[in-house]
Parts: C-alpha cells; structure tokens; sequence
C-alpha cells in the first residue's frame, strides 16, 4: 500500500509518514464526541439525543465514503477486514514482532469495522423506538442499550489497544490521530 | 528550515478547512434526504412542488460532497508530490554542493566553512558558529574561493544558481560533473 507521502529520514533514521487526511481526523473525533454526549450527557428522551445520534450516522456514513474513494491509508482497501491476519498479527504481537502498519493494524481494523456497525445498531434502533409500528417495544429499548453496552465495551478495547500498540511498536499513534502524521522508529519496518 | 514549512502549514489549514466543509455538507445533505425520506413516508410525492425542490436540494448536496471528496483527494495528492519533489530537489542539491567541493579538492574544514557561507552566514558569524579566529575564516575564505576560482561571496553562489536554474537539475549526479570543472 502506497504511503500518502514518502517517508523521509529524520536525524535517528526515524522516518514520517503522512497518514491521517484531515478527514479521518475530524469525523474520528467527532464521532467520539458524539459518542460521549450521547453516552454520558444527553437523556434517551432528549430531543437533542436524537439529533446528535442521527449526526453519528452521518459521521459514520461519510466514512464509509471515504473509504471508498478516500486517500491511501482511508481506503477499505488499506485495512481489509480479515480475522485470519488479525490471528497472525496477535501472534506476532505475542513475540514483540512484526512490521509497523501505515493503516490501521489487522486487529485494529476490525476494532474500527465493529465500532462503526454498533454505531449503525444504535440508530437504527433509536429510529425504530421512535416509529408508530414499534412505539413503546420494550425490546428494542433493550437492544438499544445492549448496543450502546457493547460500545463501550469496544471504545475500552480500543484505547487499550492504541496505548498498548503505542507502547509495543514505539509509534506515537495517539499524536498521529491529530496531527496525521505517524513517526516509526528507524529499526521497524513498515508495511 | 522555516520557509520552506510554511507553504507546508499553509497547505494543511487548506486541507483542514475543505475536510471540515465537507463534513459540514455531509451533516446537511444527511438532515435534507432524512426530511424526504419522513415526507414520503408520510405520503408526500415527488410531484408535489415542494417535495420535488428538496428532494433536489438534497441531490445536489449528495453531488456536492461527493465532488468536495474528489477535491480533497487531489489537492492531498498534489501536496504530497510536491513535498517528495521538494526533498529530491534538496537531496539533489546537497549532492550537487558535494561534488562541487570534492572536485575543489577542499580541505574539511574547508567544506564546513563554504557551507555556512553558502548558508548566508558572514565571517563574525562563522567565526562565533566555529570558535575560531576571524582571521582564520577571513584565510579560509580566501583559500576557497580561489580554490573555486572565483573572486567572492556572490561569485561562489552564482555557480550553484547557475546549476539550478539550467535545466540538468533532476539527471542525479550528471550535472555535478559538468560543473566540475568551472
Ligand atoms: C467514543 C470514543 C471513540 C470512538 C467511537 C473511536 C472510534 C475509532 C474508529 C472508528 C477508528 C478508526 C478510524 C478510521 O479509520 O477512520 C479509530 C481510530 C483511532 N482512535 Fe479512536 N475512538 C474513540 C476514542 C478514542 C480516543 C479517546 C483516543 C485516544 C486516546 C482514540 C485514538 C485513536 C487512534 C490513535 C486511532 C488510530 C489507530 C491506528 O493508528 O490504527 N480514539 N477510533
Ligand atoms: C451514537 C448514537 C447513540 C448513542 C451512543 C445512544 C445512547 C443511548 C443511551 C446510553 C441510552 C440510555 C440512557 C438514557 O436513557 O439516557 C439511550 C436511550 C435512548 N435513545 Fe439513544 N443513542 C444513540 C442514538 C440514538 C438515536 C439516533 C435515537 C433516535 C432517533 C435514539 C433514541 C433513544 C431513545 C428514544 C432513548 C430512550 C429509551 C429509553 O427510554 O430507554 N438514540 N441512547
């Protein structure tokens, strides 16, 4: 996969690699704080609950664009979602092995395909409850909060796993998130 | 250094301010067809005028996001190219200024003191930069330029704006050789 910019040489043999568009930067941060608000500050009965969960799908649904015709590292194509990579990439990270990936890592990749999804869960659900066919359904009230459940549950995994990926490959990868730029010590290969 | 990262900067805030009006767009477009879709399923139709404008309204959002994303990747690409082009053009010219001294035969002490003038700095400077006596850079100089067989400061820069405005600039180390024997 073709980096959006070459790498060039630091003064340590670090290299720098451009990867974020700002694209990807903003609808990440946006998505987290929509996440939060709707998590943690606005009531289901809110009429603000709503409309900020019908901006996540936005959010999320000029992702999916983007991931189709977006630059290098955004693309789908970059971070495949693939479980049989995400097994061989674990038993690499097992050994403290394996190459720096520009995109997203196999096991993370499908960290971002299952948060999207439960994203995508949590308003058609919200919509649903809100509809005369399934006004009141206790299940689906249910199911709302089960997804949101999981959400958290994934978004904990997922910061685990950058401080964790951070640490392990010495790839500033929090910093890249809002810079764009990822910065990969000279003695890591790169994939 | 600093110069040459602030076309960079500028570029990114360009970057910044077309990602966030098309996520700005996207919100809009998403509101406008989400209005369709509640107007229809409440028995709106597309005949009716109304419902035919937004319906429109909404299409042309959709386009427009879509084109602002076509946008954006071409500028990322073109700013991306232009930063490779840049870094080549650099690796070139250290290159170039290398074997220029090389084929003046320059001492090593030499070669820092011609780069720091290549560098704008004057001989206080180069002094102070080195710690050492005014005159011995004054001496140093001198033994360059007439190395280089030029008489001064502008002179010694003249032959590598020459190089770079020639168009053999980007044949790798070709042009380094020509010019050696200036
Ligand atoms: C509700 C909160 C959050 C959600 C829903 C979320 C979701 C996501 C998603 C979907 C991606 C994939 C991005 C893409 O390809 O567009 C991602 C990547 C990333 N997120 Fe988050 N995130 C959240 C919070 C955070 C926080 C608090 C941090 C920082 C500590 C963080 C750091 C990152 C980083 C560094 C990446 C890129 C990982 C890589 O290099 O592969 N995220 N996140
Ligand atoms: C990112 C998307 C969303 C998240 C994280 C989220 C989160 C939550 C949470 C945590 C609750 C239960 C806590 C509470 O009642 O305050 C809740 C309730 C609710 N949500 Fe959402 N929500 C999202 C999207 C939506 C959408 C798009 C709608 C509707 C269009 C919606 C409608 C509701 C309703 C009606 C309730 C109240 C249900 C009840 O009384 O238990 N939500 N949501």
């Amino acid at each position: 996969m073709a980096p959006a910019s070459e790498a060039f040489k630091g003064r340590s043999g670090a290299r720098t690699f451009a990867v974020w568009d700002p694209l990807v930067r903003l609808v990440h941060w946006c998505l987290a704080l929509a996440i939060l608000l709707n998590g943690a500050i606005l009531d289901g009965d809110s009429p603000l609950h709503e409309i900020v969960g019908y901006m996540a799908f936005a959010l999320v649904a000029t992702r999916v664009v983007w991931g189709l015709i977006g630059t290098g590292p955004a693309r789908f194509a970059a971070f495949p979602p693939n479980p049989a990579a995400a097994l061989r990439h674990l038993r690499l990270m097992v050994c403290g092995k394996g190459p720096v990936h520009l995109s997203h890592n196999p096991l993370g990749a499908l960290m971002a395909y299952n948060i999207w999804a439960t994203v995508l869960v949590l308003v058609a659900t919200g919509y649903l409850m809100g509809t005369l066919r399934f006004f009141g359904s206790k299940w689906l009230e249910e199911a709302h909060e089960m997804a949101f459940n999981w959400l958290l549950v994934s978004v904990a995994l997922h910061i685990c796993g950058v401080a964790f990926d951070s640490w392990r490959t010495r790839v500033a990868l929090v910093p890249a998130m809002i810079t764009g730029r990822k910065t990969v010590p000279g003695d890591r290969s790169v994939q | 250094m600093t110069s040459l990262n602030f076309p960079k900067n500028a570029n990114e805030r360009r970057a910044f301010t077309l990602a966030a009006i098309i996520l700005l767009q996207a919100l809009c477009a998403f509101f406008f067809v989400g209005d369709v879709f509640v107007d229809m399923t409440e028995g709106g139709h597309l005949d009716d005028i109304h419902m035919a404008l937004e319906a429109l309204a909404a299409l042309a959002l959709i386009c427009g996001v879509i084109y602002l994303m076509l946008e954006l990747r071409q500028l990322l690409r073109r700013f991306s190219s232009m930063a490779t082009g840049l870094r080549a053009a650099r690796g070139e010219m250290t290159q170039l200024i290398d074997s220029f001294f090389d084929s003046w035969d320059l001492t090593p002490s030499e070669r820092d003191v011609a780069l720091l003038v290549l560098k704008g700095f004057d001989n206080e400077d180069i002094a102070r930069l080195r710690g050492t006596a005014a005159g011995t850079v004054r001496a140093q100089t001198a033994k360059i330029y007439s190395k280089a067989n030029v008489e001064g400061r502008s002179h010694l820069f003249s032959i590598f704006m020459e190089e770079l405005f020639s168009d053999h600039l980007g044949e790798g180390g070709k042009m380094a050789k020509a010019g050696g024997n200036v």
